[in-house]
């Protein structure tokens, strides 16, 4: 924990280095995010509704999801560029060091560009919670914190099969995003407006909305499954298990390492 | 000697294209993800209109499904123009007695140009295994055809161009991954990837859809659904040109003010 801490400290100031140069790069990924908020704003406009959804409680969903997102991706670079770590072989000096190996790789390099996505998240949540007049009891708040870090675990599981398949081909495999990237641009909405094979994806495979939406419908008080109350409690487990299993995975690729540099 | 004079661009418009052939792996990988978006697209629009006017509806997915096809033309990055900018090795380009902004033009044209038709045949084919429902329709006429195909190359060219601009501002801020991102973004929305902007609110559409970047593929998409009359397809054209000659006059100025002040990186 406490390496965690010292390398978080680490990256924060030699991000801060370039403060102008930061600032910069978080309103431009504040920029990107309000985009995509003004895509869903403009089809809300239009439709007024997406299945039982009301444009306030799509909102919510999509805010969710960009937030989640948003600290993943902080999470995530090193793990995005693990890539280029097995091309170049500085993951030999990773194997040489005493300390955890994921926790090395993913530590090696923070994103605090993404704060600027992570806000706009934030305030379409607050905005849409305060146009439905939706009442935080302390289990709410409690289970919207388990939503957040459920989906956050699931989304790092995700990405973590794109850096396992690093180690069998030297390129990572583009298809993996289908999952990522797909699964935020479909799970921005409510996935029971989509149809079966879709919802199948997302709820079994991948279990993105199993872990989401579920918990965030029923805080929105408009529950999606007929499902007794703790399944929806734990329903955002489901991301902790995916990630410990993908962690599994990818310690079996670390020992399938054969290492590119010289 | 005119014909001298063009041979350089024609050919490195040739090279270029091949080159672009030789990606099939990328284009494989590029054609999962567009059939995925593609698909994630259609169902959510689906869900969307709600069983109500199954004709826009259907125009809908044909435009989306259209944006998807020619989604190469949207966003390329000349990774060797960029690694040139930042190691200095432009300064030998800049030697060679060509114009540099044409140069680069036209390899950006031929990227987007032959990359998209290159991934047209799977895409079409596509078309063929997805459920009915979820399908494109053809053109409304012949006619419409041919004003989309015209109307699609100039959309090429506008597209290129835009990247001229953006190219010098990568040369004097020097940072090629930010601002890249936020014009791919500016571009995927306004030229209607993210959402078709026939669906931005009726009193904005004078406004979206004369904008530079609905110049691209929107416009060809518009012709596709609906054959235009002469006057109207000629007018749609003029529109196109003239943000082509605008957009071109602006990237030259720029390139030539920036050739004389080049600031080459290295040492």
């Amino acid at each position: 924990m406490r390496y965690v801490l010292h390398s978080m400290k680490m990256l924060w100031k030699s991000a801060t280095q370039y403060r102008s140069s930061l600032v910069m790069q978080i309103i431009a990924q504040l920029i990107m995010t309000a985009g995509d908020l003004l895509a869903v704003l403009v089809l809300m406009d239009r439709f007024l509704h997406i299945g039982r959804w009301q444009p306030a409680e799509v909102l919510f969903f999509f805010g969710v999801m960009q937030l989640t997102f948003a600290m993943t991706e902080c999470f995530n670079r090193g793990l995005g560029s693990f890539e280029g770590m097995i091309g170049s072989g500085a993951f030999d000096s990773v194997l040489l060091r005493p300390r955890g190996l994921l926790l090395q790789v993913i530590c090696s390099q923070l994103d605090p560009r993404r704060f600027g996505s992570f806000l706009v998240g934030g305030a379409a949540v607050a905005l849409a919670s305060r146009t439905l007049g939706l009442r935080w009891t302390a289990a709410k708040a409690l289970l919207f914190g388990e939503t957040i870090l459920g989906s956050l675990m699931l989304l790092m599981g995700l990405f973590l099969i794109e850096a396992t398949m690093c180690f069998f081909s030297v390129r990572s495999i583009e298809m993996v995003n289908a999952l990522t990237y797909g699964g935020r641009s479909t799970c921005q909405y409510p996935i029971d407006i989509y149809p079966k094979p879709l919802r199948l994806l997302f709820l079994y495979v991948a279990p993105i909305a199993l872990c989401m939406h579920l918990p965030v419908s029923v805080i929105l008080d408009r529950p999606m499954f007929a499902v007794p109350g703790w399944c929806v409690w734990a329903a955002p487990l489901t991301g902790l298990l995916f990630f410990l299993l993908m962690v599994r995975a990818w310690y079996f690729g670390v020992r399938h390492y054969r290492s590119t540099g010289s | 000697m005119r014909t001298r004079k063009w041979t350089p661009y024609a050919s490195v418009f040739r090279l270029r294209a091949r080159l672009e052939t030789q990606y099939r792996a990328a284009a494989l990988g590029g054609l999962v993800t567009q059939a995925f978006f593609g698909s994630v697209l259609v169902c959510l629009y689906t869900a969307l209109f709600d069983g109500n006017d199954p004709r826009a509806l259907q125009e809908t997915v044909t435009y989306v499904w259209l944006q998807q096809m020619f989604f190469r033309m949207l966003l390329n990055n000349d990774s060797e123009l960029n690694g040139l900018i930042m190691t200095g090795g432009i300064a030998y380009t800049m030697i060679r007695p060509i114009d540099q902004h044409a140069y680069w033009m036209m390899r950006e044209l031929a990227t987007r140009l032959v990359g998209a038709l290159m991934r047209l045949i799977p895409m079409v084919l596509l078309q063929f295994i997805l459920p009915a429902s979820m399908r494109m329709t053809l053109p409304e006429s012949p006619v419409a055809l041919m004003q989309f195909m015209v109307s699609l190359v100039l959309g090429a060219v506008i597209l290129s161009e835009i990247s001229g601009v953006r190219d010098v501002v990568i040369m004097k801020t020097l940072d090629t991954r930010g601002i890249s991102a936020m014009i791919n973004l500016i571009q995927m929305i306004f030229s209607g990837n993210i959402i078709p902007l026939t669906l931005f609110p009726d009193k904005a559409q004078a406004l979206i859809r004369y904008q530079p970047f609905a110049q691209a593929l929107d416009a060809p998409s518009r012709m596709y659904l609906h054959a235009q009359s002469a006057p109207e397809w000629l007018f749609n054209l003029s529109v196109q040109l003239g943000w082509i000659v605008l957009i071109a006059g602006l990237g030259r100025l720029l390139w030539a003010r920036q050739m004389n002040r080049m600031t080459v990186q290295g040492g």
